[in-house]
């Protein structure tokens, strides 16, 4: 990705070649991390139904967080803020053209359709296919990067030190990527509420503490490549305030938003929303602690 | 791959006292959760679906009438496929009825539905009911 990206940084030639590699790696994120959103039925209906001004909440909301992942994942290590916008707008152009794509493919739209049922059902599938072509740009291009290392370790090395240094604020936005990205995934099926339905106070209580435990216990505990490490002689409960429960409170308030803007909360009891949120930041908390590791 | 193994996380020995701060809001937060949830698992006492019907609005649509209502659910638990009836009564006799299904009304929660009636029912007396659902 990043000789793509690193074209206009002056040392190097514009390459029309790796411009066109990096975005088939963005489209190729874009589809496999849309495709399970591009095949469920609510999504294409919530297209339809979604109240205008939560849908164009959503739309906006997802540029600066785009550009923010633009500017923060990594990919982009020698990034100014205007190269992060240009990535970010890349993104969601790609986001945009292959759900098109895959919704005409599906003859889930056809000519005829009301324009605003078009523009619902692709806008609503443009978020998560952005933030996936985005994703696939930096994860797809691993092999890419580790060549660019032979020609410019030093500087890598350098720009990883001070662009990439998780500091705090980031590694709490990093946790709110994961969270919204698996529960676009689930959240618009019927599943969620059903599963709140079905829950007694009981589960739900379960459910919180087995989520905290899974999220802590995947970032600290089980060592996968990437996994954070506590200094020594720190005890595990530090990291546990610090980390683990801000990053289950920000996975909750996103699965709120989230059934917000589907309108899975109108006219239900606090009771309700409180139980849904616990069922969706379940995924929320799983995909938070991910990011932490992948991201 | 590799600048993640090389990369610097943020769990330094000494860290900033907002991080602090931030867990110990998050702490209170999920406590206050899991105190909320908690009380209601103690004092739930699971009575079964209660429905109030209130009609919201009755307007003339192309072939007919349409009656919007609100059903709410004053209860504890869930009812799905909720069977609503409307009747339009001519003095005892029912003039014209009309059904629909509710996917859910959940607890303590309202949902929104409405019925179309061929008859204009503004002349009679409009009696809508909840004839059955099941738990989901």
């Amino acid at each position: 990705m990043s000789t793509s990206l690193q074209m206009n940084d002056g040392n190097r030639v514009s390459d029309p070649r790796a411009f066109v590699t990096g975005l088939g790696r963005g489209a190729a994120g874009a589809l496999l991390f849309g495709v399970p959103m591009l095949m469920t039925m609510e999504l294409w209906e919530l297209g339809f139904y979604i109240e205008r001004y939560r849908l164009l909440i959503l739309l906006t909301a997802n540029i600066p967080l785009l550009v923010s992942l633009a500017d923060r994942v990594g990919f982009e290590r020698t990034g100014t803020l205007a190269e992060a916008c240009r990535d970010a707008t890349i993104a969601y152009a790609l986001g945009i053209v292959m759900s098109t794509a895959i919704l005409v493919l599906f003859g889930d739209i056809k000519p005829g359709m009301p324009i605003s049922e078009i523009v619902g059902k692709v806008a609503i599938q443009a978020v998560p296919a952005s933030i996936g072509a985005l994703l696939g740009r930096s994860q797809l291009g691993e092999s890419n990067d580790d060549q660019d290392e032979h020609k410019d370790g030093n500087r890598d090395e350098e720009a990883v030190t001070d662009h990439l240094s998780t500091r705090y604020i980031q590694e709490l936005f990093l946790m709110g990527v994961g969270a919204l990205f698996l529960n676009l995934n689930v959240a618009p099926t019927e599943e969620i509420i059903l599963i709140s339905f079905k829950m007694t106070p009981w589960h739900a209580l379960a459910t919180i503490l087995v989520s905290i435990a899974i999220m802590h216990a995947f970032v600290y505990a089980v060592a996968f490549q990437g996994s954070h490490e506590v200094p020594e002689g720190t005890p595990w409960w530090h990291a546990f305030f610090r980390f683990t429960l801000p990053g289950y409170i920000v996975a909750m308030a996103i699965s709120l938003y989230v059934l917000w803007t589907f309108g899975r909360l109108d006219d239900v009891g606090p009771t309700q929303v409180l139980m849904s949120a616990i069922v969706l930041s379940f995924p929320g908390a799983i995909g938070a602690a991910a990011a932490r590791l992948i991201l | 791959m590799t600048e993640i193994s090389r990369r610097p996380h943020s769990e330094k020995p000494d860290p900033h006292w907002v991080e602090w701060a931030t867990g110990i809001v998050s702490a209170v937060l999920v406590v206050a959760m899991l105190g909320w949830v908690g009380y209601e698992a103690l004092t739930d006492k699971d009575g079964p679906p209660e429905f109030r019907i209130t009609i919201t609005g009755i307007a003339p649509v192309s072939g007919g009438h349409r009656v919007e209502f609100d059903i709410a659910n004053r209860a504890t638990r869930t009812a799905a496929t909720v069977n609503v009836r409307g009747e339009i009564l001519d003095g005892s006799r029912t003039a014209e009825d009309a059904e629909v299904v509710i996917d859910y009304v959940p607890a303590q929660s309202k949902s929104s539905g409405a019925l179309i009636f061929r008859e204009d029912p503004g002349r009679h007396e409009i009696l809508i009911r909840a004839v059955g659902y099941s738990d989901p």
